[in-house]
């Protein structure tokens, strides 16, 4: 496709991207960025196999970079923002921690990846939680809004706020320019998805169904980006620590992942407007 | 943002305002497959009770909607109320209906049998429900109006060979714009079933 794309591996308790692209641990990594052992981070940058694509490896040292303070995740944020490249995929690890949230939120179209199974269905649908809360959260001056969201995420709060429109009601008996806000933030939330290892059609169909549920719920727009079926030569590949699409480009997930890829290459071209 | 009392039933649905009934009909199993209480695309996100009120709207929904009177006293008295929403369709809206042109493929996978949904009677209800003649089918599909006939009416004894059967069915699922597979297998599950008794 011709563009040039920085991959960084902000997974900051198990980074392990560089495996993927047969990358011994490299000796510069995000860590020593945080570290100020480099001062700009495209120093920590290193080429890989595939062309014009460059990878930003994760933190490598035992003491668990996703611990690093707030202040020190803000400057990375910042300075990933300001990397060079026309394409930048930001890996991030699981769970719901406020560092992967923020970097969530900070991008242009945060994608979340689920495989077809009610245990990552619940974990999908709890970081978006989540994250929608946190973004509503951040769009409000009145401490007693911020304190009503926070409400929210206790599951048994007193108040009887289980989804986004019962907060709306809420907030607008505390202050209606607030209530006001959230809605317009809650507009601007539009998530995109891709359902990994897919085996049949019925599997496929639940991305619509989840883009449907994620409508009726928050009342967004969930993209429904496209499926990566199960393919044995998906392990074949990180077996051998080969990129998929180069040991096995004509493989049914490979082809996947090009499909996915282009489609949001071309979006990008158009509008970025998800 | 708008509860589901307060969704259009168009919103419901996920459809345009203009949809055709095959989109309706489309929509409504779409529909009722997600809200379904063991459906694993909802898993944790909503409780019994709003799972119960969704499923009653989009009943409602489909209800109304599929019916050429009620549907149009219902966009009557919806647009005059909202003249607005006559003009534009409402955002949401606006970007399913960007998100249907880039359809995904689903062809080059292996895929399961769906479920057995699909018989003769099945068929002939969406078929009237759509308001559209046999004989408008079998123009359009080249198949005999006779054979669609033993379709509708499961009369196995006439009903051609099984290679042939596909094909007609696959043809009958297109025109009402169903999922051909599905159509397929639950019709020849269906008729094996039968069978057996």
């Amino acid at each position: 496709m011709g563009v040039r794309v920085v991959l960084v591996d902000a997974d900051l308790g198990g980074a392990n991207l560089h495996t993927f692209f047969g990358i011994s641990p490299p000796t510069l990594s995000l860590s020593d960025y945080m570290k100020k052992r480099v001062s700009h981070l495209h120093h920590v940058l290193i080429p890989t196999a595939v062309p014009n694509l460059q990878l930003l490896s994760g933190a490598q040292d035992l003491l668990n970079a996703a611990d690093a303070k707030n202040q020190q995740k803000r400057k990375l944020l910042r300075s990933i923002q300001s990397l060079e490249g026309d394409y930048i995929l930001v890996d991030l690890g699981a769970g719901n921690s406020l560092g992967v949230l923020d970097f969530f939120l900070m991008s242009d179209g945060g994608i979340l990846v689920v495989t077809p199974e009610p245990t990552s269905i619940e974990n999908a649908y709890r970081f978006l939680k989540s994250a929608f809360y946190r973004k509503l959260r951040q769009s409000v001056p009145s401490h007693s809004v911020k304190s009503l969201i926070d409400g929210i995420m206790d599951g048994k709060n007193e108040l009887g706020i289980r989804s986004p429109h019962d907060l709306i009601q809420a907030a607008r008996r505390i202050n209606e320019e607030d209530a006001r806000r959230i809605e317009e933030e809650a507009e601007t939330f539009h998530p995109n998805l891709i359902l990994n290892q897919v085996r049949s059609k019925k599997d496929i169909e639940i991305g619509f169904s989840i883009r449907s549920a994620c409508q009726k719920y928050f009342g967004i727009h969930v993209h429904y980006l496209g499926y990566v079926v199960y393919d044995q030569d998906v392990c074949h590949s990180i077996r051998r620590r080969r990129p998929l699409v180069l040991e096995n480009a004509r493989s049914k997930a490979a082809q996947c992942v090009m499909e996915i890829a282009s489609k949001l290459a071309n979006r990008q071209q158009t509008s970025f407007t998800f | 943002m708008k509860r589901i009392e307060e969704q259009t039933y168009y919103e419901i649905l996920e459809i345009s305002p203009t949809a055709t009934l095959k989109e309706i009909q489309r929509a409504y199993e779409r529909s009722k497959e997600t809200f379904q209480s063991d459906s694993v695309a909802i898993y944790s996100l909503f409780s019994e009770e709003e799972i119960e009120k969704i499923q009653t709207a989009i009943e409602e929904a489909y209800r109304v909607l599929m019916e050429e009177t009620l549907r149009k006293d219902y966009d009557r008295s919806y647009y005059q109320e909202h003249s607005e929403v006559k003009q534009e369709k409402p955002p949401e809206l606006k970007a399913i209906s960007r998100e249907k042109k880039e359809s995904l493929s689903f062809t080059e996978l292996s895929i399961e049998m769906g479920e057995v949904t699909y018989r003769g009677k099945t068929m002939k209800q969406i078929r009237e429900r759509m308001g559209v003649e046999l004989k408008a089918i079998s123009a359009e599909t080249k198949i005999s109006q006779r054979v669609l006939e033993w379709i509708e009416e499961e009369t196995l004894e006439k009903l051609p060979s099984i290679v042939y059967l596909k094909g007609f069915l696959k043809g009958y699922a297109q025109f009402l714009n169903l999922d051909p597979q599905k159509v397929v297998s639950g019709y020849l599950q269906f008729i094996s079933e039968k069978k057996k008794k």
